[in-house]
């Protein structure tokens, strides 16, 4: 296996380039012409409301009009382990932006002038817009049915407007926090939203062939579609093909069915082939948002930095549905309790219902958020017993053999040693600056290092491998290309040193549903992990095919033939052998042609009996850690700040393209600096997104940026092929984290929130910043959970 | 009222709207959906093309003021065998990502290099400012700039 990694490592460049540099590329936005209608939603326009009356007649008879469908066209409501959310509102409407009925028509135009010719009465229902709201007592309820909905995951403690609740408790806190000789240290922090902003929306294009929907989409998850489609459609799975062009863009944004059932029942209304997309409006407030949060954690250190108990609540908005913060409840005792080792632990981790537009997953997801209250803790204890930074977090890192919040055992010392790289690194800049120290230019200067701990979402995979009579291979999976790269780099270069070929030779097809195994879709890393293992498998059965057929050609045990070059080789003797064509060919004539199938699924890690609650998974199969460094100036006269310096190193496992993984490094850590600095939904009282499109809401420019240095950590055990974890989804981990850290140090202020926008950093170095103050979030932990 | 203009070296009659976007003349009339309409707001600079030369942001024209006027989009730059200069350091430094904002990229950067011929690292990032990319975080585009600078400037 080892002359099989090697081969398998290259900067190898990617083949869809070319045409996306000539603007041939066609993503489904692109797909059009005189065949297809255009369809549009009708929205609601406030956050809550009783629907009295809902009229489509007028506008089926409007010009140009095919297809109306509204809820009596999906009855099913569909959902991660609570089956919430109908693809329609029909007597409800729970949040702005709720679709209400779908239009298609032979122009855009015509369909927007029906959509307008519907009749709605509403009457007003009062609006829950933020958390504290829905956890007041007496809250109204955004969903007042919520016991009799489908559960889909067994487990969970729900009620009123919690939506899910994940709790984890190993040890007795109460008496760590009790004991005479530690520090209790008690912090309160507040995120915001942040749109993924992919630059092609959300979009489809569906068809009825055969009596079968066909399901054209930008989309991460071919097989959530089809699942979800088939679930509020009524009809079964099979009825559904999902094929998915370029992706131009997705971030997690579009690991969720979104659009595309309504197309499908439109295509099917119509006999037309139906194209719905987002305009950038409709996308920016509809966004499934990386979710706000509001967290409390406490812990309860000894002198020599002991963490003898921790107990921490989050609070995540699902908005109007559970959608991914159900599943997302399970990450805090990994992002809170997979970074350092505690004696004890109690963790409360709730998705609430509020009447906003539903959240969703965000690369990195909660933990880009939990690793920003965390290491903010982490600063304040180490305030509070007057510890080095360092020297804390050195101390207390997970290393081997050391247990997790849910009892899980870490393999392998990784981030003790990560930090001495991440100190490598910096010392090749050496620099007397110092925290608060004012710069030539009169800025104030900071810095900061942290860590995190993420994971690699794996479970199943399915991957067929065919070997050409050219000597090439085809690549068949569920894998989509949503930008990152992995179906251009990964995958590739695994098959290719699976077989003993160039990567040139290998053809990779993207997912279409009909053709390729199921799979939970391209997104938390694990395209190169799950797919690839289940590639590599697929290439171990075709090299086994192969073996066996070229044996008998050459005469010689297949253990002494190696695959090299396009050629099976008598081991040890170059040239002795033939060309895979002509073992092909052979073949052919006895068994016929050969193929191979691969498949993977989650190892399963344990995790102790009985500490964990209303998790998904219940230990992580791949654990990720990052550090990060970075060196800033605020201006104090704007509350401006620019990153000086940005340093990260990462565990990949194995780097298989240093160059690709440069991209992503790149990539993910300016995302996060949006993130930490400028990027932010905020929500008005209407229930609706003040962001609704470029001006408002501000991406990274180029001049914003410096280029990331970066060290890769290798080694690190994995359960990937070729022991890679995923590297696309981790670099935006830490970045809040480390600018909020950093900013703290350069104005000794408390930094509870993110983002870090100038007037929020002119306030906190004029100490006119209001401290947060988070009262729905008690100090006894188990006020804060349902099964109190 | 009819508009003809000049598309890629091709004359083109338009007989629409006046105020339609030329982003929409161009890819929902003409089918050239190489020119790509993300913010339709002039912020983002996925849907530049050149007017008589010069890049120019096609959600912010209509229709109706480019009567006469030659246009260039990114379908008329290059072919498949000879990319011009800035694509084709895009490719060899491997810089593209999910690809949405690089038709725009390729246009304000190729001429931008018709005028500078060895600009800054500074200089190629002021003239990107009008670019926005979500997915690369820029430095990696920006490093491939670089080497169409040092190629010229060493002859
Ligand atoms: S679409 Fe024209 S500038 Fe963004
Ligand atoms: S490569 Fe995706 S927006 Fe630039």
């Amino acid at each position: 296996m080892q002359d099989n990694a090697d081969a398998a490592v290259m900067n190898f460049p990617r083949r869809d380039a070319r045409d996306k540099l000539l603007g041939r590329t066609k993503y489904t936005i692109d797909v059009g012409g005189s065949e297809v209608i255009h369809a549009v939603l009708l929205r609601a326009e406030v956050a809550s409301a009783q629907v009295l009356r809902l009229d489509v007649e007028a506008a089926r008879s409007m010009p140009g009009v095919r297809a109306i469908a509204t809820w009596e066209d999906a009855p099913g409501a569909h959902g991660i382990g609570i089956a919430d959310h109908p693809i329609f509102a029909r007597d409800v409407i729970r949040y702005h932006g709720e679709p209400i009925a779908a239009i298609a028509a032979d122009t855009l135009e015509q369909a927007h002038a029906a959509a307008r010719a519907i009749t709605l009465e509403l009457a007003p229902l009062p609006a829950i817009l933020t958390m504290a709201q829905a956890l007041e007592k007496d809250a109204p309820l955004v969903h007042p049915d919520w016991k009799d909905y489908d559960i889909l995951f067994e487990g969970a403690a729900r009620g009123g407007n919690v939506a899910w609740e994940a709790t984890v408790a190993r040890g007795d806190t109460d008496a760590a926090f009790d004991r005479p000789d530690v520090t209790i240290i008690d912090g309160v922090y507040r995120v915001g939203r942040q749109s993924h902003v992919p630059f092609e929306p959300r979009a489809v294009v569906a068809a009825f062939e055969d009596g079968r929907h066909h399901i054209q989409t930008s989309t991460q998850v071919p097989w959530t579609v089809r699942h979800v489609t088939a679930r509020v459609l009524n009809i079964p799975e099979s009825q559904v093909r999902v094929t998915v062009p370029a992706v131009g863009g997705g971030f997690g944004l579009k690991f969720d069915c979104s659009l595309e059932p309504y197309a499908a029942i439109l295509a099917k209304k119509s006999g037309r082939v139906v194209s719905l997309v987002n305009s950038r409006r409709e996308e920016q407030m509809t966004c499934l948002c990386r979710e706000n949060a509001e967290i409390r954690i406490r812990s309860a250190v000894t002198a020599d930095g002991e963490i003898v108990g921790r107990e921490a609540t989050v609070l995540m908005d699902c908005g109007a549905y559970g959608g991914e913060q159900v599943f997302l409840t399970t990450m805090t005792a990994h992002t809170l309790g997979g970074n350092y080792r505690l004696g004890s632990v109690r963790l409360s981790s709730r998705a609430i219902y509020t009447n906003t537009p539903p959240n969703g997953a965000f690369r990195a997801c909660n933990g880009v958020y939990n690793t920003f209250a965390l290491e903010r803790h982490t600063d304040e204890i180490c305030d509070a017993i007057g510890m080095d930074r360092m020297e804390f977090r050195r101390r207390n890192v997970v290393g081997d053999q050391d247990i997790g919040a849910t009892g899980q055992v870490f393999e392998g010392d990784v981030l003790r040693p990560m930090i001495d790289r991440m100190q490598a690194l910096c010392a090749k800049h050496p620099n007397s600056r110092k925290n608060g120290q004012r710069l030539d230019d009169g800025r104030i200067y900071g810095r900061a290092m942290t860590v995190g701990t993420w994971f690699i979402f794996v479970g199943p995979s399915a991957a067929t491998v065919n070997l050409n009579v050219d000597g090439s291979a085809t690549l068949v999976t569920s894998g989509v290309e949503i930008g990152s790269g992995s179906m251009m780099h990964a995958l590739p270069q695994i098959v290719a040193a699976g077989l003993g070929i160039a990567p040139e030779q290998v053809i990779v097809k993207t997912a279409d549903t009909d053709a390729a195994g199921r799979d939970l879709g391209v997104g938390g890393g694990r395209t190169t992990v799950s797919i690839g293992a289940a590639s590599a498998a697929a290439c171990d059965e075709v090299r086994d095919k192969l073996l066996a057929v070229a044996s008998e050609m050459l005469q010689t045990a297949p253990d002494q033939l190696v695959l090299a070059d396009g050629r099976v080789e008598i081991r040890g003797r170059p040239g002795s052998g033939t060309t895979i064509q002509k073992v092909v060919a052979e073949a052919e004539t006895r068994t016929g042609p050969i193929s191979g199938s691969g498949a993977f699924t989650a190892p399963g890690i344990e995790a102790m009996p009985g500490c964990a609650a209303g998790h998904f998974i219940d230990a992580i199969d791949i654990p990720v850690f990052a550090v990060h460094d970075c060196e800033l100036a605020i201006d104090p006269d704007t509350g401006q700040v620019e990153i000086l310096a940005y340093r990260v190193v990462q565990d990949v496992g194995r780097a298989l393209n240093h160059r690709a993984i440069h991209g992503q490094i790149q990539g993910g850590v300016v995302q996060g600096m949006g993130y930490a600095l400028h990027e932010e939904i905020t929500i008005n009282e209407q229930g609706c997104f003040d962001q609704t499109g470029f001006e408002a809401y501000r991406l990274p420019l180029a001049q914003d940026v410096v280029p990331i240095e970066f060290d890769l950590f290798e080694g690190a055990p994995s359960c990937g092929p070729l022991g890679t974890k995923g590297a696309g989804e981790v670099p935006i981990l830490n970045v809040g984290a480390t600018i909020g850290c950093a900013i703290a140090n350069a104005t000794g202020k408390q930094v509870s929130q993110l983002p870090l926008t100038p007037p929020r950093v002119l306030a906190l170095l004029d100490g006119r910043d209001e401290p947060l103050a988070l009262d729905h979030i008690s100090a006894v932990w188990s006020d804060n959970t349902l099964r109190r | 009222m009819t508009i003809t203009l000049t598309v890629n070296r091709e004359e083109r009659i338009f007989s629409g709207d006046p105020r339609t976007p030329l982003v929409d003349v161009l890819r929902d009339h003409l089918r050239m959906t190489g020119t790509k309409a993300v913010c339709r707001e002039g912020f983002c600079g996925a849907c530049m093309v050149h007017v008589d030369g010069a890049p120019m942001a096609s959600c912010l024209l209509p229709v109706g003021s480019l009567d006469g006027a030659a246009v260039n989009t990114i379908e008329g730059v290059a072919t498949r065998e000879h990319l011009n200069a800035v694509q084709q350091a895009f490719e060899d430094h491997d810089v593209v990502q999910c690809g949405m904002c690089f038709p725009g990229m390729v246009m304000t950067m190729s001429r931008f290099f018709q005028t500078n011929t060895s600009p800054d690292r500074d200089e190629i990032k002021a003239a990107m400012t009008g670019n926005i990319c979500r997915c690369t975080g820029y430095e990696r585009i920006i490093d491939a700039l670089m080497s169409i600078r040092t190629n010229e400037a060493t002859p």
